[in-house]
């Protein structure tokens, strides 16, 4: 049975390696980027089943890379992933299909996932 | 000499600068450059949204999805939850309760591109039909004590998304801003007997210096102690304390005097990011004789910083009256 693919898009590269970890974990296989050029082109490349998403990234914020991610394949669901609960309440937000703020306990994200990949 | 002005309503203080007001082409607008792309508030991307609340112009019933004139849905990620009781509790001397409201997204048209000043009378009226509809709704629940409506246009007034859109938030409790206002109204009618809103209108009436324009039932002033360059309250002329107990004729006289006054900024200030706030009584007292609702529409073109913060005071570098008369003089034709 061919595996899920996640894109992880975040700038921090011990963000990765705890997603990375957790995720394979679940039988989930991960690809990473850490900027947001990058992660339009491994959204081009790697056709994921899910991304998620930083808003705080230098140069493109996840916002704009979400916007033109949802340009390309609508319906691929991005979650998005920060530190700051407050850019929940901002409607650019919407475009993506979860919001969740970031936490050494993974379990939210972990159920996020699964829910958008079997909706 | 710059001028110390209070705020007949509330008393507070504003510093006007008297000598030389900054003109609409004193101030450096920076234009919000056109991002396009995804926008979850167009017609076709429904599902991104959360199920809509109330929609119009659709011909047939198919809800969620295009046809739309005006939408209505809630906030996807809100800040209030709808489910739940208030739980109202204390921790020592602090109060807390259960964050219980409703936070709701009033997409105004279609059109990805529509501003206030550039959308026909017909589309405008649905987002003021819109307001008070989901005011009525709202307002049949016991929880809720105070319902604002607010618009943020550009991103420097705190608008994220170029689709134009209102806002608004049911709430547990009456907001502190909006309880100084009452009751300071209730201190002025208690001496006088008269609602200080209408005193306003009257005297701004035989004044003639700080109106921008104005109908058989509404009138738009730049006010006395305005906040910001460019401030302006839209209210009815007949005392009304309550936004839903407007009329249908009234609908059309505010449909045409907010078009105008927004049309004016507009020529005066192109494309400047605003906010403009609806106060109205509060849910559980709507029939005030004391109170009387108005739209308050604040130009973004100040910063508020540590002095505002500080002591509550504003520096306006435009006079209201030279605001007022740039506002009325400009020709929309």
């Amino acid at each position: 049975m061919n595996k899920y693919k996640i894109l992880v898009v975040d700038d921090e590269e011990s963000i990765h390696l705890l997603y990375k970890e957790e995720l394979e974990e679940e039988g989930y296989e991960v690809h990473s980027a850490i900027n947001g050029e990058e992660a339009l082109k491994a959204f081009d490349a790697q056709e994921p089943d899910l991304v998620i998403l930083d808003i705080n990234m230098p140069g493109m914020d996840g916002i704009e890379v979400l916007r033109q991610m949802k340009q390309k394949k609508p319906r691929v669901p991005v979650i998005l992933s920060s530190a700051y609960p407050e850019y929940k309440q901002d409607l650019a937000s919407w475009a993506s299909d979860d919001y969740i703020v970031k936490s050494f306990n993974l379990d939210d994200l972990k159920s996020s996932v699964r829910r958008n990949l079997t909706k | 000499m710059p001028e110390l002005r209070r705020d007949t309503i509330i008393g507070r203080w504003v510093i006007i600068a008297k000598e030389r007001g900054k003109r609409p082409y004193d101030f450096v607008i920076e234009k919000d450059k056109t991002k396009g792309g995804f926008c979850p508030l167009c017609p076709g991307n429904e599902h991104t949204t959360p199920p809509e609340i109330l929609a119009y112009g659709r011909p047939d019933y198919s809800p969620n999805g295009p046809g739309w004139t005006l939408r209505v849905v809630p906030n996807k990620f809100p800040a209030l939850v709808i489910e739940g009781n208030l739980d109202k509790r204390g921790e020592g001397i602090y109060d807390k309760m259960n964050g219980i409201g409703a936070h709701e997204v009033i997409i105004d048209t279609p059109r990805h591109d529509e501003t206030i000043p550039t959308m026909s009378h017909g589309q405008l009226i649905q987002t003021f039909w819109a307001y008070r509809d989901r005011m009525v709704d709202l307002a049949q629940d016991s929880r809720f004590r105070y319902i604002i409506i607010f618009k943020n246009f550009g991103r420097a007034a705190g608008a994220s998304l170029e689709h134009s859109h209102s806002q608004l938030i049911a709430l547990p409790i009456v907001p502190h801003r909006i309880q100084e206002e009452i009751q300071s109204s209730l201190h002025y009618y208690e001496f006088k007997e008269r609602c200080i809103f209408c005193d306003i209108i009257r005297q701004e009436k035989s004044q003639d210096i700080r109106i921008v324009c104005e109908n058989n039932d509404f009138i738009t002033i730049c006010p006395f102690a305005p906040r910001s360059p460019f401030e302006m309250w839209l209210m009815p002329k007949r005392h009304q304390s309550s936004y839903i107990t407007i009329d249908d004729n009234q609908f059309h006289s505010l449909t045409d005097l907010f078009l105008e006054t927004m049309r004016r900024l507009d020529k005066a200030l192109p494309e400047v990011p605003y906010n403009y706030m609806l106060h109205t009584a509060p849910v559980r007292s709507p029939f005030l004789e004391h109170y009387h609702w108005h739209i308050e529409i604040m130009p973004k073109l100040t910063m508020v910083a540590g002095f505002e913060w500080g002591t509550g005071f504003y520096i306006n570098p435009t006079p209201p009256e030279e605001s007022a008369q740039f506002l009325r003089e400009i020709n929309l034709d």
